[in-house]
């Protein structure tokens, strides 16, 4: 179909490879398309500051917070996770990678597994209560909230149900079983409207109906 | 399309020979099934997803044809349009595929087949068709709000769900529609320009909500009368009659009946009735429950009604998950806000009863302990948790609002912090629907642009002097909501604390101030 290809004769370096969007889809919970969507939000994240098709942190926050950019703990650690490879940059296949995590249809122990993670800021293997409490000081610096020491102490001693100073994978798989709404910010909701949101690739997407077959 | 009610035939595949063969599984995702239909565009196939079993419509066409007639751009932009519209009697696109040769629309699937095969069976009770025309005005309605258009209302468009409520599809996507027009075919019961306004005839500049309105009185004639109000074997004949507005009403109409048809099929679009008109008008209203809903996720809806006054606060889905919306009963006019897809994530605050037993939907248990507030719950409002930002910066400009929640710590007992949200309710002209220590849900008595304005706020302990006060729409408008955090809520809740401290916002969340 020579003339589907009007627009587009030379493939240009932005366009997402199908063997890629392929392998992607194989490995999470997104269909082609939506990887094929995916990389439309890609694309405009990845150059928004500088034009190079990765994401830096910088470009990060800025689309975290909509155009602002802010230092936060908590952006660092989702960034942290994302960059895989810990070069610095958020690749195409770490973006489609990490938010196959926030997939409502991703498997929950993902989720689980994930928040662990960020939770865990030195990965040790532990949540740790020094951990525990720089987070939630740093949340309440982002809030401007200024609260007693000791209440501080009481909240993060409300989250160590065993007491022992530390929460294990065990112990958060299971405080995350009967508490699921600490689990709400690993899902977004949004990842299954991602196909209307970024409608772009149905034009020019390249995908073989065989690969759609699988 | 012409849809092949009745026959379901898939023998024949029709049109292109040299087409391969269809995946049998879609993306891993849906076994496609049986044709159920096909036009000069697409060919609709039945498919069930192969991991919910759930069944779904799916709409395939042909990238050449559409770029040949040079639609794709349009039918791009219809794509973000019908992920704004969702509501219970519209058929839901749930989401979009491509190929290098195609394009799939996966859909809601209607199974009880079109409303005029009633219709064909004979003339319906006038109960019977105003009811469905109820239907019709509230859904076309509360597209207009948000600015989509269906532009071709016509009965392959009017389909009925098992339960025989009407289901209207193919919203948004009339060019494409208009365009398979051409395909010469006409239907054997009503031809399509049968239900056009004149102006649209003319191919005038013409506004869109008024022409889709007037296609909505031809439908309500027909199924009230069982035939069509302009009607003639010579199609020119036919314009005639539509352009000036000729048409008389069987004797067996009722006197109200008439009367609102005669408004509503005005040749003069200045003068013809508004969505708002109609949904005023004494016959039209006859049995009419005014409704409002949430959307529980991306298959399902709660349905409250507004009408009933006996005080059934919606069954209270403890989970005030998503955004709700009301329905239509705005004027035409172009709005962003209301209804919307996203969150349907669980409620950051949703402590189910925690402490006390876990039954999963924590019923209004007026007996609930306060929750207290832990390192997990206090680091999961950070923002830079929440990584919805990052779609909506570069998504869809036109998004809806995410309907975040406001929280506020206050120093102030709880019981004060209610009476200070039950003062700013009944401030703001709203009633309290419900309350227990620790929570109240409020609701307005008057009907806004988007339903009536429900808030709930929920208060936890964050240390033994410290609360936090939450909260969230469930359901109304934006703006409405807006003016009530701004011009009651906060104030009231200053007041509160103000020689203790600032009322602090623990999350300032632009995003649900931001319009």
């Amino acid at each position: 179909m020579g003339c589907l290809q009007t627009k587009h004769a030379s493939r240009s370096p932005h366009l997402l490879d199908t063997r890629e969007a392929v392998a992607l889809a194989a490995e999470t919970s997104f269909t082609v398309s939506e990887v094929e969507a995916l990389h439309d939000l890609f694309r405009k994240i990845s150059n928004s500051v500088i034009r190079d098709n990765l994401i830096h942190k910088e470009e990060f926050q800025l689309a975290l917070f909509r155009g602002k950019k802010q230092q936060n703990l908590f952006v660092d650690r989702v960034f942290d996770l994302f960059d895989q490879k810990r070069n610095g940059v958020i690749e195409f296949g770490e973006f489609v990678r990490s938010l196959g995590v926030f997939h409502p249809d991703a498997p929950e122990d993902q989720k689980v597994a994930f928040a662990f993670k960020l939770y865990d800021l030195k990965q040790t293997g532990f949540i740790e209560r020094h951990e525990l409490k720089e987070m939630v000081l740093a949340l309440l610096d982002e809030s401007d909230l200024d609260i007693a020491s000791d209440a501080v102490e009481m909240i993060v001693d409300r989250a160590d149900t065993k007491g022992d100073g530390k929460i294990d994978q065990e112990e958060w798989t299971e405080y995350a079983k009967d508490n699921p709404y600490v689990l709400r910010n690993m899902t977004l909701p949004y990842l299954k409207d991602i196909t209307m949101v970024f409608p772009s690739f149905v034009m020019h997407s390249e995908i073989s109906e065989t690969d759609m077959a699988v | 399309m012409v849809r092949m009610a009745g026959k379901g035939g898939s023998s024949n595949g029709g049109g292109g020979g040299r087409e391969s063969k269809k995946p049998a599984l879609l993306l891993g995702r849906y076994e496609v099934g049986k044709l159920l239909g096909q036009g000069n565009f697409a060919k609709v196939y039945h498919a069930r997803s192969v991991r919910t079993g759930e069944e779904v419509a799916i709409k395939v066409m042909e990238k050449e044809k559409i770029l040949k007639s040079g639609l794709m751009a349009h039918i791009k932009r219809e794509i973000a349009v019908l992920r704004r519209v969702r509501h219970p009697h519209i058929v839901q696109l749930y989401e979009v595929m491509a190929t290098k040769l195609r394009i799939y629309f996966v859909m809601e699937y209607v199974r009880g087949g079109e409303l005029f095969a009633r219709v064909a069976r004979g003339r319906l009770r006038e109960d019977d068709a105003r009811r469905y025309f109820q239907q019709l005005v509230s859904s076309v309605a509360f597209c207009h709000a948000r600015g989509v258009y269906h532009r071709d209302i016509k009965p392959e468009n009017l389909l009925l769900d098992d339960a025989g409520e009407l289901k209207v599809t193919d919203f948004g996507l009339s060019a494409v529609a208009e365009q398979m027009r051409h395909d010469g075919l006409f239907h054997t019961f009503c031809g399509t320009p049968a239900y056009v306004a004149p102006e649209v005839l003319s191919r005038r500049g013409y506004d869109a909500a008024k022409a889709d309105l007037w296609s909505c009185g031809v439908v309500l004639f027909v199924l009230a009368a069982g035939y069509l109000p302009f009607r003639d074997r010579n199609l020119v004949a036919m314009y005639r009659k539509i352009h000036r507005g000729e048409f008389r009403c069987p004797r067996w109409f009722s006197p109200g009946l008439t009367r609102l048809l005669r408004r509503v099929l005005d040749t003069s679009p200045p003068r013809r009735a508004t969505a708002a008109e109609i949904m005023g008008d004494e016959w039209f209203k006859v049995g009419f429950r005014r409704f409002s809903f949430r959307v529980e996720d991306d298959r399902s809806f709660t349905r409250f009604d507004l009408d009933d006054d006996a005080s059934t606060s919606p069954p209270e889905p403890d989970t005030p998950r998503a955004d709700a919306a009301a329905a239509g009963r705005e004027k035409p006019r172009r709005v962003a806000a209301g209804l919307t897809s996203c969150a349907s994530a669980p409620s950051l605050l949703q402590l189910e009863a925690r402490g006390g037993s876990s039954s999963s939907s924590s019923s209004s248990s007026s007996s609930r302990r306060r929750s207290s507030l832990n390192a997990f719950d206090i680091i999961s409002f950070s923002r830079g948790f929440d990584l919805s930002g990052l779609f909506e910066g570069g998504g869809a400009p036109e998004q809806p609002p995410h309907p975040a929640a406001a929280r506020f710590v206050s120093a102030a007992p709880a019981e004060r912090v209610l009476a200070a949200l039950e003062a700013a309710a009944s401030a703001a002209g709203m009633a309290v629907r419900g309350r227990d220590d620790s929570s109240v849900s409020i609701e307005g008595t008057r009907e806004g642009e988007h339903g009536a304005l429900a808030v709930a706020a929920e208060i936890y302990e964050l240390t033994p002097e410290l609360l936090v006060v939450e909260v969230r729409r469930t359901s109304g408008g934006a703006a409405d909501y807006e003016e009530f955090f701004r011009a009651r809520l906060r104030p009231s809740l200053r007041d509160l604390v103000c020689d203790e401290d600032e009322p602090t916002l623990l999350q300032s969340d632009e995003r649900s101030r931001s319009l």
